[in-house]
């Protein structure tokens, strides 16, 4: 998994601390989508209790569509902010599955990045037929590269990581996954690896992460790393010791070996690893 | 075994490093030389925004221990990168000299790994060179510190706020009060809460059983 980024306030004003029913008023307003988008961000940060955050970021998930697709980039803005709140609130966000399910299919593919990360944050199931759809067409279609920017025909990486979250074990879904196992980038193999591991527990996609510590580009480790510790893989705890990255990120997978995984090596094996990365 | 090759053209390769890779191997040769009269130039390096050989830098600086502690002090303190690599080389050295930044470091850096570095470290000064009354000063300073990171926003501070108090606590007198207020700051860490992660409360509950078990 590679670092989320963490959408930044877009104006000055944006950029003053808060409270939280100021964010509410934000959130409620449309005058000024700059607002909004900073409110939907600040309520996910800060995992607000208010019993209007919900259905307000439902609102402005859904204000999105049907709106004038030239009206500039702050309608998606808003929407994909809302978007990450909603899988940062979870569970408590469990209303707004139908909404993220319907935004799975936007053609902003930075939003169905988004709807598909927040599924996986809530558990999902009823995401799992319709991730797997979006993935079906397999590396070579859904995982072609577009020919006018960086980035893959669907957002691979979020909808596999989503498969993994939800943890539903199924055959379909396992049949869906296997072939990114040979994607031509290493971050979607990782990703690939990470669902397949937490799914069906078998070592060899936690041994296929750990070769991932070993790839000469930081960027790759890094991933491994987290998706690593999103497994809990805890025969993984030497590699991870060893791996030239920085101790913050080596420190987080640890946390996930302590806190998602089982069996060897035992908790004070790798509490004394986190002890000397400090 | 090679002959040792002298300071001044471990020094000067350093200096003529044309790429980022021949500057971490610089570094890491003269890191390795022992001499310390490497030390200010192992602290120039922590300036150069190289990571690869800001690490083999501290390890040099750790290495040499207190030989390194003046020329880390003498830091521009208005050099932010610098300063977030001498706070993890003092804490690593335990010099007590390191105090003052330490302390600095953990109440106020913005980044959370200089802080855990920070915590750490306090945990590890050296202080059985000190007169007893200098002593109990500083490790009530030291205290004090880490109780106040106990509340930090960040779960890893507090993760190794849980480890500092560990090993202060092992020079501490059982039965004072210092040792009364340690206890109860690692028994908050122990408590379930949202953003509480299970892996603090772990290694704060192991910390309390370590100490019982004394």
């Amino acid at each position: 998994m590679t670092a989320r980024p963490t959408a930044a306030p877009a104006d000055h004003r944006a950029g003053e601390p808060i409270n939280e029913s100021e964010a509410i008023a934000r959130l409620r307003q449309n005058a000024d989508p700059s607002q909004q988008y900073y409110a939907a961000w600040w309520l996910g940060r800060m995992r607000s209790q208010h019993p209007e955050a919900v259905p307000l970021l439902r609102d402005a998930l859904r204000q999105r569509r049907g709106r004038d697709p030239g009206a500039g980039i702050e309608e998606n803005a808003v929407a994909r902010n809302a978007a990450r709140a909603l899988g940062k609130l979870a569970p408590a966000a469990t209303d707004a599955i139908p909404d993220l399910l319907a935004v799975l299919g936007d053609p902003d593919d930075g939003l169905r990045e988004a709807a598909a990360r927040a599924l996986g944050d809530l558990r999902a199931e009823s995401a799992l037929k319709p991730i797997c759809q979006l993935l079906a067409s397999g590396p070579n279609q859904a995982g072609a590269s577009r020919p006018d920017s960086p980035r893959m025909m669907e957002p691979c990486e979020a909808l596999l990581e989503a498969l993994g979250d939800i943890g539903i074990a199924d055959p379909a879904v396992l049949a869906v996954v296997e072939p990114f196992i040979d994607h031509a980038r290493p971050l979607i193999r990782s990703a690939a690896a990470r669902a397949l591991l937490q799914l069906t527990g078998e070592p060899r996609w936690g041994d296929l992460l750990v070769s991932l510590l070993n790839h000469h580009q930081l960027q790759v480790r890094r991933a491994a790393l987290m998706d690593l510790g999103a497994a809990g893989w805890r025969p993984a705890l030497e590699s991870i010791r060893r791996t030239p990255a920085e101790n913050s990120l080596k420190l987080i997978a640890l946390r996930g070996l302590v806190e998602q995984g089982c069996g060897a090596p035992a908790e004070d094996a790798l509490l004394a690893c986190m002890d000397e990365l400090l | 075994m090679p002959s040792p090759v002298p300071l001044n053209a471990l020094i000067d390769q350093l200096r003529q490093a044309s790429s980022s890779e021949a500057l971490v191997l610089a570094t890491r040769a003269l890191a390795s030389s022992g001499d310390p009269g490497a030390a200010p130039v192992l602290v120039e390096v922590l300036g150069y925004n190289n990571p690869g050989a800001a690490v083999a830098a501290v390890d040099g600086l750790v290495a040499l221990g207190a030989e390194a502690v003046d020329p880390l002090l003498r830091l521009d303190p208005d050099n932010y990168g610098a300063r977030a690599w001498a706070v993890r080389a003092l804490a690593g050295i335990g010099d007590v000299r390191g105090l003052e930044l330490l302390i600095d470091a953990l109440g106020s850096d913005v980044a959370a790994s200089v802080r855990r570095a920070a915590a750490k470290g306090l945990g590890n000064l050296r202080l059985d060179p000190l007169e007893p009354p200098i002593r109990l000063a500083v490790q009530q300073r030291c205290l004090n510190a880490l109780l106040a990171a106990g509340s930090d926003g960040e779960w890893v501070v507090r993760y190794a706020v849980a480890v500092a108090l560990e090993s202060l606590a092992r020079q501490l007198e059982p039965a004072s009060v210092a040792w009364q207020r340690l206890e109860e700051c690692l028994v908050a860490l122990c408590e379930a809460a949202d953003d509480n992660p299970p892996v603090v409360q772990l290694r704060a509950r192991v910390a309390l059983d370590r100490l019982d078990a004394q």
